[in-house]
C-alpha cells in the first residue's frame, strides 16, 4: 500500500524551479513507474485475485520490464512523444490481460499529443493526461464509476488541468493529480463493477478496491516522486 | 514533394493542385487512422468479451455478465438474454440488466421466430440470435439519448460462436455438477460402506457410512492400501492373498456376494457382506482406457449373524423342549398299549400324559408368543388403562384356582392412568405373578405394588422365593435361560416367560428389572415401568398427546 506520509501538500508558492520535462525526465518517470509497480506487484495481484484472474501485478511487472528494454534500444535523442508511443505499443504487446491494451492506449495517446516537441510544457502535459484518459475510456468503453483504471485516471487528469488552468506550477499540478487519483482509487471500493472480469461477481464485487485503479494511482504517484 | 517544389518554379495552378492532393492525402490518412482506431477498439472489445466468456462461472453468472457486457458494448440502456434447451422451442429469460428491463422482457419466448417478431415489434429493441441450437437470444434497448453503437453490435455478432460455446460450456458444467452432486448424494447417503481402490489397492474413496464403520476418515484412509484400512486379515475375514478387491482387479469378473470381516472402529471384527466390482477410469485424454479401479459395497451383518445364531440356538432349544414331553407321552402311551396294568396305575399314567400335554400346550403357546414378538413391528393396541383394574382382573382369574389368597395388593388408590396395550400388560402381570407364586413356598404372600416416577408408573412384584442369583439376572431375561437354582428345584418351566415379559415392556418403552427385595428379606422383586397417559389431568379415554422428549426415558433405577 502506498505510504501516505510521503504525500506532500501543495505549497502556495509552487516549487522554486520546476524541472524541464524533456526526454530525460520521461525516461526517469518510466524508471520510477517500473520501480513502484514492482514494489507493489504482490498487492496488486492479491487484489486482482478477488475481482479478476489474479495476474495484474505480475502482468505490469512484465510490461515495465519490457518497457525498460525498449527504452535502452531507442536512441538517446528520441523525443518524449516518440518514447511514449513506443512504450505504449510495447505495453500492448507485452502485457497479458486487459491492462496492457488499456495502459498502452493511454501512453500512445499521450505520445500523440506530445507530438515532436522536445520539452513538454504544463499545457501539453495537461492535455496529454486528458487524452490518455479519453483514449483509455474509449478503448475500454468505460466511464468513471465503472470500477476501472479510469476511476483514478480521470480525476487525476482533471485535477492536473485545473491547477494548470489556474496558473499553478506542474509540481503543484502533479501533487493535486496524485491526491485526486488516490481519492478516485479509494472510491472504487464501494462500486459494483460494470466492466471486465469482475462483472461475473455482480454485487459481490463491491467492497474490494479495483486493482486497475490502484495501479493507476501508483503510476500517477510516480509522476510526483523524484 | 520538396523535390518538386525545390526544382520547378510552381505556378498558382500547380500549387492549388498540390494543395488539393495534400488535403486528400491528409483526409485519407486520417480516415485510415480512424479505421485503425476503430478496428483496435473492436479487437479490444472482442478480447475483453472472450476473456469474460472464458472465465467460467455458473450459467446465471455468465448470462448476467454477458448481458451487462453487451449492453455496454452496444451503448444500450437495457438488455436481456433468453436461453433454451436443446430440442425444446421455448426460451427462458436467464438475465436482464438496465432500467425497465424486467418489465420489457417477457419471462419466456415461444421459440426463436417468436423472439424475432417480438423484438421487431418494439422499435427501440434490437434482437440478436446468438445461437440456433440450443436457442439463445439477446435483446438490447437503445436509450432516448443515443442510438445503438453499431460497432459494439458488430462485436457481439462476431462473437456469436464464442457466446454459443461459452453458454454450452456453462450448461454442460451445470449439468455435470448436478449429476456429480446427485451421484455423490447417493454415495454419501448410502448406509452401506462404499470403498474404491486403484490398481495397487490404494484407497481412492470412502463414503461417510464407511468412515463411521471403520472409524477412519477418508483423509486418513486415502492412499493407504485396503489391507491397512479394512484390516480384513486381523479381523479374521480373509487372508491378504484372498483379497476380493485383488481378485476382481485380476480377473475382471465382479463378485456379486461375499462375506468377510473387517476391523471396526473399536478394533473389533465386523462381519460384512456385499459386492465387489471393477471399472475402467477415464484416461487423461478423456477416453476410456485409464487405470482400473475396484469398488466394494459392504453391509454390516454383525446383527444379522447374531440373529441367525440366536435363531439356530432357538430352534435347537425348542426342538429339545418339545421332544422331552413328547418322549414322555410316547413312553406312557407305549406302556399303556403293550402292558396289562392295574386300573390305578393305568389311571395314573393317563393323568401323567394329561399333565405333560398341558405343559406341551403351554410351551407351544409361549413359542408362538416369542415368534410373534420377533415379527417386526410388534403392534401394540395402546389405550388409556388403569393399573388397579389390571390387578383386579388378575385377582379374579386367580380366584378360579383358589390362589388369590396369597396375593397382597398394595397399590395407591389415586394412581394416574397408564397408556398401554392392556392385553399384553395383563399377560406380563400374570406371568410375573405366576412365577412368584410358583417359585415361592406355599402360603407365602406375593405383594403387588405401584408408584409414580416421573412420566412412568413403576409396578413391583415381591415374593419370598429362593431368589435369582445376581450373575443370572441378566441371563434369565433372554430366551430359554433358567436360573441354575430353579433348574435344580425341578419346578417345570420353559425359560421363555421372563423373556416375553421383558420384550413386551420394552415395546412400551419401559424397562423390566430383577432386584433383591428392598426390605432385605430373601426373595425377588421384579419391577417394570409403564408409560403414564400424557397430560394426567385428562379423564381416562381422552385423546393421548405425545410425551415430551425429556421425559421419554424410563427412570434410571426402579425397584431399589
Amino acid at each position: 500500500m502506498p505510504a501516505e506520509s510521503t504525500v506532500r501538500p501543495p505549497t502556495p508558492t509552487g516549487a522554486a524551479a520546476d524541472p524541464i520535462v524533456d526526454a530525460r525526465a520521461v525516461r526517469d518517470y518510466l524508471a520510477r513507474a517500473r520501480r513502484i509497480v514492482t514494489r507493489h506487484a504482490a498487492y496488486l495481484t492479491r487484489l486482482d485475485a478477488v475481482l479478476g484472474d489474479g495476474d495484474h501485478g505480475d502482468n505490469l511487472v512484465i510490461g515495465f520490464r519490457a518497457v525498460e528494454a525498449i527504452l535502452d534500444e531507442l536512441p538517446p535523442d528520441t523525443r518524449p512523444g516518440e518514447l511514449l508511443q513506443a512504450v505504449g505499443h510495447r505495453l500492448v504487446a507485452a502485457v497479458g490481460g486487459a491492462s496492457g491494451p488499456l495502459y498502452g492506449t493511454a501512453f500512445i495517446e499521450a505520445g500523440f499529443r506530445a507530438g515532436d516537441a522536445d520539452t513538454l510544457d504544463p499545457t501539453i502535459l495537461s492535455d496529454m493526461l486528458a487524452v490518455a484518459a479519453d483514449g483509455l475510456g474509449r478503448r475500454g468503453r468505460c466511464a468513471v464509476g465503472d470500477k476501472t483504471i479510469l476511476d483514478a485516471l480521470r480525476p487525476a487528469a482533471d485535477a492536473f488541468a485545473r491547477v494548470v488552468g489556474a496558473g499553478g506550477s506542474p509540481a503543484q499540478a502533479v501533487i493535486a493529480a496524485e491526491l485526486a487519483a488516490r481519492d478516485g482509487m479509494r472510491s472504487t471500493r464501494a462500486l459494483v463493477a460494470r466492466r471486465g472480469l469482475a462483472l461475473r461477481l455482480g454485487e459481490r464485487s463491491a467492497g474490494h478496491l479495483d486493482p486497475g485503479a490502484v495501479s493507476c494511482f501508483l503510476l500517477v504517484r510516480a509522476l510526483a516522486l523524484r | 514533394m520538396t523535390d518538386v517544389v525545390g526544382h520547378v518554379p510552381a505556378s498558382e495552378e500547380e500549387i492549388a493542385r498540390l494543395r488539393g492532393r495534400i488535403d486528400r492525402l491528409e483526409t485519407e490518412s486520417r480516415r485510415a487512422f480512424d479505421d485503425a482506431q476503430r478496428e483496435a477498439d473492436a479487437l479490444f472489445a472482442q478480447y475483453q468479451l472472450s476473456q469474460l466468456l472464458a472465465s467460467g462461472g455458473s450459467l446465471g453468472e455468465l448470462a448476467t455478465a454477458v448481458v451487462m457486457e453487451l449492453v455496454r458494448l452496444s451503448g444500450a440502456e437495457a438488455g436481456a438474454i433468453w436461453l433454451g434447451e436443446r430440442g425444446w422451442a421455448v426460451l427462458t429469460r436467464a438475465a436482464w440488466v438496465g432500467p425497465g428491463a424486467d418489465a420489457r422482457s417477457p419471462a419466456q419466448l415461444g421459440g426463436l421466430d417468436a423472439a424475432r417478431s417480438w423484438s421487431a415489434s418494439d422499435e427501440r429493441c434490437t434482437g440478436l440470435v446468438l445461437d440456433e441450437e440450443p436457442p439463445t437470444f439477446l435483446a438490447v434497448w437503445a436509450s432516448d439519448a443515443q442510438p445503438l453503437d453499431t460497432e459494439g453490435l458488430r462485436v457481439a455478432q462476431l462473437a456469436r460462436h464464442e457466446l454459443g460455446v461459452a453458454f454450452a460450456g456453462a450448461r454442460l458444467r451445470e449439468a455435470l455438477e448436478r449429476e456429480r452432486h446427485d451421484l455423490a448424494a447417493i454415495v454419501d447417503s448410502a448406509t452401506d460402506l462404499i470403498l474404491q481402490v486403484d490398481e495397487e489397492r490404494r484407497v481412492l474413496r470412502l463414503n461417510p457410512a464407511g468412515e463411521t464403520l471403520l472409524g477412519a476418515s477418508l483423509l486418513e484412509a486415502a492412499g493407504r492400501t485396503c489391507a491397512e484400512v479394512l484390516g480384513c486379515d486381523v479381523a479374521g475375514g480373509h487372508r491378504e492373498a484372498d483379497c476380493p478387491l485383488a481378485e476382481v482387479l485380476a480377473s475382471g469378473a465382479p463378485i456379486a456376494y461375499r462375506e468377510t470381516a473387517l476391523r471396526g472402529r473399536q478394533g473389533d471384527a465386523v462381519w460384512v457382506a456385499g459386492s465387489y466390482t471393477w471399472s475402467v477410469g477415464e484416461a487423461a485424454d478423456g477416453f476410456a482406457g485409464g487405470a482400473r479401479t475396484a469398488t466394494a459395497i459392504l453391509r454390516d451383518i454383525n446383527a444379522v449373524r447374531a440373529l441367525e445364531q440366536l435363531r439356530e440356538g432357538f430352534v435347537a432349544t425348542v426342538s429339545h423342549e418339545l421332544r422331552t414331553p413328547l418322549a414322555l407321552i410316547r413312553g406312557y402311551a407305549d406302556t399303556l398299549l403293550h402292558l396289562e396294568l392295574d386300573a390305578a396305575t393305568e389311571r395314573s399314567y393317563v393323568e401323567r400324559i394329561h399333565q405333560v400335554t398341558d405343559r406341551l400346550a403351554a410351551l407351544v403357546t409361549q413359542i408362538l408368543d416369542v415368534t410373534r414378538l420377533d415379527a417386526d413391528p410388534l403392534v401394540l393396541e395402546r389405550a388409556p388403562a388403569s393399573f388397579a383394574a389390571l390387578v383386579a382382573r388378575l385377582r379374579g382369574d386367580l380366584a378360579l384356582t383358589g390362589e388369590d389368597g396369597r396375593l397382597v395388593v398394595d397399590v395407591p388408590a389415586d394412581l394416574p392412568p397408564v397408556e398401554v396395550d392392556s392385553g399384553r400388560i395383563g399377560q406380563v402381570l400374570e406371568n410375573v405373578v405366576a412365577n412368584a407364586l410358583k417359585y415361592a413356598p406355599d402360603e407365602t404372600p406375593v405383594v403387588i405394588g405401584a408408584a409414580v416416577e416421573g412420566d412412568w408408573l413403576v409396578a413391583t412384584v415381591d415374593d419370598d422365593g429362593i431368589g435369582i442369583p445376581e450373575a443370572e439376572r441378566r441371563l434369565v431375561l433372554e430366551p430359554f435361560h433358567r436360573a441354575g437354582n430353579v433348574r435344580e428345584s425341578r419346578i417345570p418351566g420353559t425359560g421363555l416367560g421372563l423373556y416375553i415379559c421383558r420384550r413386551l415392556i420394552e415395546a412400551h418403552g419401559g424397562e423390566l428389572r430383577i432386584a433383591d427385595r428392598p426390605d432385605g428379606r430373601p426373595g425377588t422383586r421384579i419391577s417394570f415401568s409403564l408409560p403414564l397417559l400424557p397430560n394426567r389431568g385428562r379423564a381416562v379415554g381422552g385423546e393421548a398427546e405425545p410425551r415430551s422428549a425429556g421425559s421419554g426415558r424410563p427412570p434410571e433405577s426402579v425397584g431399589g
